[in-house]
């Protein structure tokens, strides 16, 4: 199980293309994947679950990945939230 | 193959929709037909055009029909249209959440497809915060 706090960087926040990206993303790895916030955990493959957290422009969500391909999806997802899920700052 | 959506509603109620889901998801992953119905209308009358609607939408696994307002005629006709032999389900209270829903897991069957439908659009009415 790999573990990672991330940080929402872009200025909408995990608004709903945001939150799509995400999914799309990590629906293309087998691990199971979970993002947690404030004492919410929702599935990061579901797109209603990653809306659900309304985290805003600098929220740190906490991102849990498990599965055979749990590196590569951690990469993945650390890059695009990096990134800022390709939006302006 | 998916089951097809078909979204019956009130005219204007559903063709803001395709272009919205476009431009979130990128792609829309199921098929996904529309019939906005005007007021006063004789729903024997549009049955026809409707069914067309419903045989587009359905690529051989059935077709989920989502309507904005139960009891209302959109509704209606989407009731006959699941009587036609084409496997139909119909869910009412169509909103984006149940779309965006749908749209992360378009290969279920109809039932389950349907479930999640009724599911994810009670998920995205929220008071104030999750």
């Amino acid at each position: 199980m790999l573990e990672r706090e991330l940080t929402v960087s872009n200025r909408l926040g995990l608004h709903a293309r945001a939150a799509a990206r995400v999914v799309n993303l990590l629906s293309g790895f087998q691990s199971h994947a979970t993002l947690e916030c404030r004492g919410r955990s929702v599935n990061a493959k579901s797109i209603m679950g990653v809306m659900l957290l309304a985290a805003a422009q600098g929220t740190r969500v906490t991102l849990k990945l498990e599965g055979p391909d749990e590196a590569q999806a951690m990469a993945a997802a650390e890059a695009l939230f990096a990134n800022g899920f390709d939006e302006q700052p | 193959m998916n089951v097809g959506l078909l979204l019956v509603t009130h005219r204007g109620a559903a063709s803001h929709y395709p272009p919205l889901l476009e431009r979130l998801l990128g792609r829309v992953p199921l098929p996904l037909e529309l019939f906005e119905l005007d007021f006063d209308i004789d729903l024997d009358a549009v049955l026809p055009d409707a069914s067309g609607a419903l045989r587009r939408a359905d690529q051989g696994q059935g077709v989920l029909i989502l309507t904005d307002l139960y009891g209302a005629s959109p509704s209606n006709l989407a009731a006959r249209l699941t009587q036609l032999g084409t496997p139909a389900r119909r869910v009412s209270g169509l909103n984006l959440p149940m779309l965006l829903r749908l749209c992360n897991y378009p290969e279920l069957p109809l039932e389950e497809l349907a479930l999640t439908a009724v599911a994810g659009g009670k998920t995205g009415v929220v008071l104030d915060h999750a």
